[in-house]
């Protein structure tokens, strides 16, 4: 289980997180929907232990991590790559070729790598242009690589931020419902998105962010039938674009 | 009197001349990659005890030009300190802080601007710390220096020429020299012209096949 309990986090006198309680089982998706600058990837980026709360605890399957802490001082025990993140904007290393940045670190934890990431070519439609350069991708081509290196790392739990955002409607389809996998495979997943109808349908828990608290939470049904006037409010300027 | 029968001629002069000068660069080039790489590690490192000073110099140095500052080197401030160093070594000093400061700021530079989220990367996917300096910032640093190290040391060859002008017997002075005696001043010049190409080619060159081989395009669209 990945537990958060009382985060909370400011940049200057600005408070981002105020007291953030959230638990995220294996095997689980969570969504995190909410509007632009309500603390959802602050949220992830803590969770991910990137970037430290000023107060609160972090558990990881039974390791606590409290805080505030020296963000100087390394964290012990490491929480990577047991838990991982794929970001918005990817971060492929752009002088590897993308076999090379999923190979790189899959050899570190995972002994059976070679094999599977040819299972993760196949499932991911990788095939034509894996030993392509990461400028050399599409966009769709470089999410799918990005997933497929935390994916061989065998985490317990990915953090996605908003992986889908730079996707047409076609290729975030694909992407999602790859993410169908990693329940599959008992990852629990921590998903940063905009896309209500993927929570509706995928989500076993999703939390509504706003002015740094979770202002709602529970599983999809929330998105049909929300409690709060704020909730409300947003899934119709959603509904109102998509 | 042409200018393949003057090379042949006073090969001797023109050979001594060329020694010189690649004596010259060697140590030049030497001191500035090692020490002015080590500087800009440091600099990046401990920005405000050695970054900030290392800049300040830097900058300052940058505000003088190479010939005034070697001038300044070799008449007054050894008149000033009552010695008189040779002059071959006034030039190689001089020419040797110009390039070790000018390739700190490249490095500097360079590690400063390292994009953090590569690093970050590492992290969450499990890399060790040798794995991330050696498979990811090395790699990308040397991309990033390499273009604008090599052709500063190009230009730090060329600027080798001034040190004629304080009686360093570099291969500019042999030609002066050559051409005092029989003044042929065009075949002489184009025989020099010949021997920098002879030199710099090669060296443009191997800058030309690394910035291809190592610094391609890595934009991401």
């Amino acid at each position: 289980m990945l537990s958060v309990r009382g985060l909370h986090k400011s940049f200057g006198d600005k408070a981002v997180l105020r007291g953030i309680d959230l638990d995220i089982a294996p095997g689980t998706i969570t969504c995190a929907v909410g509007p632009s600058g309500t603390g959802k990837t602050t949220l992830l980026r803590a969770l991910g232990l990137l970037d430290f709360p000023d107060s609160g605890s972090i558990t990881l399957d039974q390791v606590q991590y409290d805080f505030p802490r020296d963000p100087k001082t390394p964290i012990t025990p490491s929480p990577w790559p047991r838990m991982t993140t794929v970001f918005q904007s990817l971060f492929l290393w752009p002088h590897l070729t993308l076999r090379e940045n999923i190979m790189l670190p899959a050899r570190n934890c995972n002994p059976d790598a070679e094999r599977d990431i040819e299972g993760l070519i196949r499932l991911f439609e990788m095939a034509g242009f894996i030993d392509h350069f990461p400028n050399q991708a599409s966009i769709g081509q470089r999410q799918r690589v990005a997933l497929a290196r935390a994916l061989i790392l065998n985490p317990s739990y990915i953090l996605l931020d908003e992986i889908t955002s730079a996707l047409d409607v076609e290729q975030t389809a694909k992407i999602l419902t790859k993410l169908g996998h990693l329940k599959e495979r008992n990852i629990g997943v921590f998903l940063i998105t905009h896309q209500i109808g993927f929570a509706r349908r995928m989500a076993d828990q999703v939390v509504f962010m706003d002015g740094g608290v979770i202002a709602e939470k529970g599983s999809a049904e929330i998105l049909a039938k929300p409690q709060t006037a704020r909730l409300q409010q947003f899934l119709s300027m959603v509904e109102m674009v998509y | 009197m042409g200018v393949w029968d003057i090379l042949i001629n006073y090969y001797p002069a023109f050979l001594s001349g060329l020694g010189v000068t690649l004596e010259l660069s060697a140590i030049i080039w030497f001191c500035g990659i090692v020490l002015g790489g080590g500087l800009g590690v440091l600099g990046s490192r401990y920005r405000l005890a050695i970054g900030l000073p290392t800049r300040t110099v830097s900058f300052l140095l940058s505000g003088v030009p190479i010939l005034v500052f070697l001038f300044w080197l070799h008449y007054p401030a050894q008149a000033m300190m009552g010695v008189v160093i040779d002059p071959f070594y006034t030039g190689a000093f001089t020419l040797a802080v110009i390039n070790i400061f000018a390739v700190a700021d490249i490095v500097r530079g360079s590690l400063n601007d390292f994009p953090q989220q590569y690093l970050t990367a590492a992290r969450v996917t499990g890399l060790t710390r040798e794995q991330t300096i050696l498979k990811i910032q090395l790699p990308l640093i040397f991309r990033e220096v390499l273009p604008p190290l090599l052709l500063l040391q190009v230009m730090m060859l060329h600027t080798t020429l001034f040190t004629s002008l304080i009686s360093v017997e570099e291969i500019f002075r042999a030609a002066q020299r050559i051409n005092a005696q029989i003044y042929r001043p065009v075949e002489i010049y184009t025989a020099l012209g010949v021997f920098f190409l002879m030199v710099c080619l090669p060296v443009n060159g191997f800058a030309l096949w690394l910035k291809h081989t190592y610094t391609r395009d890595m934009s991401e669209h």
